[in-house]
């Protein structure tokens, strides 16, 4: 039996307060660990050392942190003032709202959502206008540049990685990010589902703006793209966003193909943990392994090979169903 | 109480961004605008007791149309270009045809007799196989329609942006 936050707490605004600052501290302490996994597994895959203050290179982080924070706060003198400094709340915020419906213990949970699936879908496309507005308000043309890039690319992937997740709401019966996992008990649907799941890799991976789909910050073509003109921690609040949009695409796709908490002897949360961060390990492998596309091999990928093939993987899907 | 204010502000959010969607001078702000309107009816849909409608609402308003119109300026020079002066006719034509929607629908509200909901739906009826079914159903001519005004729009669109053959 399931309990969520709410229940746990009696009241709805102590539940909601809880709620928030608990995935608050977890996306940001998360978020500079995977800075630092992300800088020793690239050192170790070019046969460097990497960071290396304090043990393993750990301190790095936290100077690294103290700077950003302690950073003055530029502001171009042509930029659109409001558009600028809401922008980067705009990219991070849908991460924060849609976090709380991951079920990551099949006991505890914060909130169960009946269409949990549709929500996430609606409220990640949010951050879209975050980069746009990021770009347009900076007022400067590599920011601008970026910016459609990334818009372009984001409502491009976005039809594959829906296509992606349909069969699972057909197989399940529901958009329950919870009963979904419940339905896995037996196998995860990977077994199943592996062109969807291949599928959705590659779409969240275009989405978060990753390597070899960073097109939108190429740092060789676009200095740095729609963040060319930020400093400091609003900077910083990108940087987050990206590798918070990173765990919460490694989220999903642990929930809807891995079977979710689901594992033998280990207790169900260190399940849950253990599939995503292998997941942010690939998404790293990729980064540093694979060189970035063109823009339009980028476009061409995903409206001829990835589309087409999502639409026949969902038309199997329909017609194994049907039949048995 | 809560409730109720939270539902003002909504209706508030809903106000301002048309305004600023009307009477802004820059696409830009206009698209904005709208985007906050299309928001302020998702939170009016939720506090409604429709969860299903509101994320439709964000997924097709927010995340694709606006998102579409924003793609669509960007590669246009309306976004670098000043504004063009109001054309006064036009203004006044615009005028003309909001005031007579504003008592069309007004009268229409008035004369159509609501039925009165004890409760909000329950989980179950907003659960996939339920809405399949009622799309399907009930609410399959109201879909088919609406899927050959998109088809009439896109061929409208490719009609109008085709270069003509020299």
């Amino acid at each position: 039996m399931k309990t969520d936050i709410v229940q746990l707490f009696d009241n709805p605004y102590l539940a909601l307060g809880a709620t928030i600052a608990v995935i608050m501290a977890y996306l940001s302490v998360n978020a500079i660990m995977l800075i630092w996994l992300e800088r020793k597994l690239s050192a170790r895959i070019q046969r460097r050392i990497g960071p290396q203050r304090g043990p393993w290179g750990l301190m790095q982080q936290i100077f690294d942190m103290g700077k950003l924070l302690s950073k003055e706060l530029l502001t171009p003198a042509h930029a659109n003032k409001l558009l600028y400094v809401i922008a980067p709340i705009m990219v991070f915020a849908p991460v924060v709202a849609l976090s709380s419906l991951f079920p990551i213990t099949r006991t505890y949970i914060f909130h169960d959502f009946n269409i949990a699936i549709v929500l996430i879908l609606a409220i990640s496309g949010i951050n879209v206008v975050g980069i746009f507005l990021a770009g347009w308000g900076s007022n400067n043309k590599y920011a601008l540049l970026g910016a459609v890039r990334s818009v372009a690319q984001n409502i491009s992937y976005e039809i594959p990685l829906i296509l992606s997740v349909i069969p699972i709401v057909m197989i399940t019966r529901t958009m329950s990010l919870y009963d979904i996992a419940l339905a896995q008990s037996a196998y995860p649907f990977v077994l199943v589902q592996p062109i969807a799941l291949i599928i959705f890799i590659i779409a969240a991976t275009a989405e978060t703006n990753r390597a070899p789909f960073d097109i939108p910050e190429a740092e060789s073509e676009l200095v740095a793209g729609f963040h060319t003109e930020y400093s400091g921690m609003r900077f910083g609040l990108f940087f987050f966003a990206e590798y918070s949009h990173m765990i919460f695409a490694c989220a999903l796709a642990t929930v809807l193909f891995l079977g979710g908490w689901h594992g033998p002897i280990l207790p169900d949360a260190v399940w849950f943990f253990i599939k995503v961060y292998a997941l942010i390990v690939l998404m790293m492998w990729f980064r540093w392994t694979f060189p970035r596309l063109r823009f339009d091999q980028l476009m061409k990928f995903a409206w001829v090979v990835l589309v087409p093939l999502s639409l026949i993987n969902l038309l199997i899907t329909t017609l194994v169903l049907k039949l048995v | 109480m809560l409730e109720q204010s939270v539902v003002y502000l909504f209706v508030a959010l809903v106000l301002i961004g048309g305004c600023m969607a009307a009477f802004s001078r820059q696409v830009l702000y206009a698209i904005i605008g709208l985007g906050i309107s299309l928001l302020g009816l998702a939170g009016l849909f939720l506090s409604l007791g429709s969860p299903f409608v509101a994320a439709m609402q964000v997924l097709i308003y927010i995340g694709g149309i606006t998102v579409a119109i924003v793609f669509a300026m960007m590669l246009s020079i309306a976004m670098s270009v000043r504004p063009p002066d109001p054309d006064v006719r036009k203004s006044m034509f615009a005028i003309g045809c909001a005031v007579v929607f504003f008592f069309a629908v007004a009268y229409l509200i008035r004369d159509t007799s609501f039925p009165q909901v004890a409760s909000p739906a329950s989980e179950k009826a907003w659960s996939v196989g339920a809405l399949g079914h009622a799309l399907l159903t009930h609410y399959n001519l109201v879909f088919e329609t609406l899927s050959l005004v998109l088809l009439l729009a896109i061929i409208g669109a490719i009609l109008i942006a085709r270069k003509e053959k020299t």
